[in-house]
């Protein structure tokens, strides 16, 4: 009998909405996966609900600050598999300082970002990822700002493996959390999740996603390309590339630290005192 | 004996390093050194000092009139002479500068012929200096064993101290690292800020011999986040901040009383709002440190008070905070961290901390399984589960003597943390006063405190503050009010003459 995950709880996300399939396709890659010991950790916003949903260790942690904890759990337990959810604004608002230092790290953990453009859960305001243009009740005369590309800061930040998903593709997207989780190191995947109360793009995404083909995941200079192909507008008609973009290996942050074994917790510990102490007479 | 000792030059030229091995060159020979650092934000020129007060008494404070002033610049005769006693000494650059000369090494060498020539004074054996030299900076330089031996060769021989057992010499900063450790710490993390960052240093460099982690994080916000996702692994956590980077820090301080994830907090105050003066001292985050971070929730605030307090105090910190699930806040500041007190032993709790991974954590309001809930009885549930806790760890903290009373006399000195030193010392002068320190401000300790102040004629509370929030608190505690308040807030520390001068006209 595979696990399916699921807990008792009820579901409180909009009927109809993408995240439902990102919880659909993380559950089935972790099936796939198999045994191992896994941590969730999520953010404040609509995605940080499916730390209710999967019945995994999971820590629901505040607005942005996903990354850190993420970390810290790692730096706990380096034998822990840990997978970070968090929302653009999350990620790329409130978190932007984590996003970035995280590709420096390096550690052998995966963020998942619920990017739907938009703020959902405070009822629509513009996040760092909407489109130049945007109305809503924070920007009635609409948004000024051009949208950041997440896919291009994580490459020029160092990232050792950066993805674009699309909530809408089960299978695909499964595959590439697989994929993600497996790498050794830091490794983010950017899912597009319209969210279709706020920010409703689905026909727009289901006309000109694309599957990456023939692609050399280990170019950069290709990554960076292909991560330009759609500046996260709606404006006019341009093709939106999902899959790998870019995977090198590259150290993780625990094998800098000799230290990082095995859990903390399970470290006998017998200080020595008149050791500690020795160097003060 | 008693000799008040100042080291003055500008930053970089060694006072801070001289200060310590004078003081631990008396602590080796038996005597007991207090040694006060003064140094303003910047990294070289200015003026740096530090006084160092030797007895062969126990002593916990400095002074301010010296019989030695030690120079390595003009500034420093010009800023101190007004200080030095009568009959007092100046050993400077006109004495330390020939010989530099002569030896053709750096300005820097002006320290070992100072300590050379000041130890002759005292009768104190050429061999345990260069050895102390040697033990301190290692045998890179013979340049520093030949100064010391010229200073040695100019100075004059007036007394012959006496040895006996010797003692050790520590500061409180160091006190919260070796407290750390004799609970079991397993990862420190800190952003660096004065004056709490010499813990991080202390720690880091004994990382690999200690199997602890050290790490510096890109800023306080993900200090504390990823202390607390250790803290879920299973993992003995502590981090240290001061002021600005702990009030980054407060929204995940309720993180930590929300989901009960064990965590210690290193908070060392330094003065006034803002960026404030950062390498100076006081005491005015006490009610910051109490009632910082959204919501209601439980907490553990201890003060220690000198620099084995600050071993003790630590070692509590990490066994309540795991054992009632709950953020604990070690307040400290400038003056304890970084003066050097000096004990015959140094002892430990035998306390440790219990820790083990969780399943679940949530900042959401949530039921005893960990899943959110915004259910009303449950919302009842969840804050009746963690503010129960308050009572049961109030009951466990009467019996660390969260409280004690110093000396007899009708009158009463309330204070906490860093201004024990100076009240100690300021006590033999001041006839009919006692003093009462309260090391837990949370949970406080309200019956020991109201016990204390009602029998007393007068109570006057001391604090390195503007305002004396500690009357507040105990006010608020015990419905009693603290009218007398003798405050000091130019960012330097009490000295015991200042608070003699102050606290008499009370009597």
């Amino acid at each position: 009998m595979t696990k399916d995950f699921s807990t008792k709880e009820t579901i409180t996300w909009c009927p109809g909405c993408p995240n439902f399939k990102i919880l659909k396709a993380f559950k089935a890659a972790v099936a796939e996966l198999g045994n191992r010991n896994i941590a969730i950790v999520s953010g404040v916003g609509c995605h940080a609900k499916i730390y209710d949903y999967i019945n995994l260790k999971g820590f629901y942690g505040i607005h942005g600050r996903v990354l850190p904890v993420c970390l810290g759990i790692k730096m706990g337990n380096p034998k822990m598999t840990v997978v970070g959810f968090g929302g653009d604004g999350d990620t790329y608002n409130e978190g932007i300082s984590h996003f970035i230092h995280n590709y420096r790290y390096n550690a052998d953990m995966t963020m998942l970002v619920h990017n739907n453009q938009v703020f959902s859960l405070t009822t629509g305001q513009a996040t760092a990822t909407t489109e130049k243009g945007f109305i809503d009740g924070s920007t009635p005369l609409g948004l000024k700002e051009r949208p950041l590309n997440p896919l291009i800061m994580a490459l020029e930040s160092g990232a050792s493996f950066v993805a674009r998903g699309y909530a809408l593709d089960v299978p695909h997207l499964k595959d590439l959390i697989k994929q993600a989780i497996l790498h050794k190191g830091f490794s983010f995947i950017d899912i597009l999740q319209p969210c279709i109360i706020f920010h409703n793009v689905v026909p727009y995404f289901q006309k000109n996603v694309y599957k990456l083909k023939n692609h050399k995941q280990e170019d950069f200079s290709a990554a960076l390309l292909k991560a330009r192909q759609w500046d996260y507008c709606f404006d006019k008609d341009k093709k939106v590339p999902i899959g790998i973009f870019y995977q090198k290996t590259s150290p993780a942050f625990e094998s800098y630290w000799p230290q990082l074994k095995k859990p903390w917790h399970t470290v006998l510990r017998k200080p020595n005192w008149q050791k500690i102490i020795g160097e003060f007479k | 004996m008693e000799k008040l000792i100042l080291i003055g030059g500008e930053a970089g030229m060694g006072s801070a390093l001289t200060s310590h091995l004078i003081g631990k060159i008396f602590c080796s020979l038996g005597y007991y050194v207090f040694n006060y650092k003064d140094y303003p934000s910047l990294i070289r020129g200015g003026h740096n000092f530090n006084v160092l007060k030797i007895s062969n008494k126990k002593i916990f404070s400095h002074g301010s009139k010296y019989d030695i002033i030690l120079a390595l610049d003009q500034k420093t005769i010009d800023l101190h002479k007004k200080d030095l006693k009568k009959n007092g000494l100046i050993f400077g650059v006109k004495e330390t500068e020939p010989i530099v000369q002569k030896l053709q090494g750096p300005k820097i060498l002006a320290n070992d012929v100072l300590i050379g020539t000041l130890f002759k004074r005292f009768g104190v054996d050429l061999k345990i200096l260069l050895h102390s030299a040697e033990k301190e900076f290692g045998k890179k330089s013979n340049l520093i064993a030949k100064a010391i031996k010229e200073g040695y060769k100019i100075g004059k021989k007036k007394e012959n101290l006496k040895k006996s057992k010797s003692k050790y010499f520590i500061s409180g900063n160091e006190g919260i690292a070796v407290g750390s450790l004799a609970a079991g710490l397993d990862i420190y993390l800190a952003y660096p800020m004065t004056p709490a960052t010499p813990v991080l240093h202390f720690l880091a460099k004994r990382q690999l011999e200690n199997n602890i982690l050290v790490f510096q994080p890109e800023n306080e916000i993900a200090t504390i986040n990823s202390a607390l996702g250790a803290s879920f692994s299973g993992a003995r956590v502590m981090i240290g901040t001061s002021g600005g980077g702990f009030a980054l820090m407060t929204e995940a301080l309720s993180l930590s009383g929300m989901a009960e994830l064990p965590l210690v907090i290193y908070l060392s105050q330094r003065p006034a709002p803002s960026t404030g003066v950062p390498t100076y001292t006081a005491q005015g985050d006490l009610k910051f440190a109490l009632n910082a971070g959204q919501g209601e929730f439980p907490r553990i605030v201890v003060a220690p008070g000198d620099a084995q307090e600050s071993i003790i105090r630590t070692q509590e910190a990490f066994y309540l905070s795991a054992k009632y699930r709950m953020p604990a806040i070690i307040l400290g500041d400038k003056h304890l961290g970084e003066s050097n007190y000096t004990f015959d032993q140094l002892s430990k709790s035998p306390l440790k901390a219990v820790s083990y991974p969780l399943d679940r954590a949530n900042s959401y309001e949530h039921d005893k399984a960990g899943f959110t809930t915004e259910d009303a009885k449950e919302v009842v549930k969840g804050h009746e589960r963690r503010l129960r806790k308050e009572k049961i760890i109030a009951r466990e903290v009467k019996k660390l003597n969260p409280i004690r009373v110093y000396g007899k006399g009708r009158n009463l000195i309330i204070s906490h943390g860093s201004t024990k030193g100076a009240i100690l010392d300021a006590l033999p002068g001041l006839k009919n006063f006692r003093f009462l320190q309260i090391s837990y401000l949370k949970p406080f300790p309200k019956e020991e405190v109201a016990r204390e102040i009602k029998r007393s004629k007068k109570v006057i509370l001391v604090e390195n503050s503007a305002t004396g929030a500690l009357s507040g608190v105990i006010t608020e505690e015990t419905g009693l009010i603290i009218k007398d308040k003798v405050l000091k807030y130019d960012a330097r520390p009490f000295t015991p003459d200042i608070l003699i001068n102050q606290l008499k006209k009370y009597d």
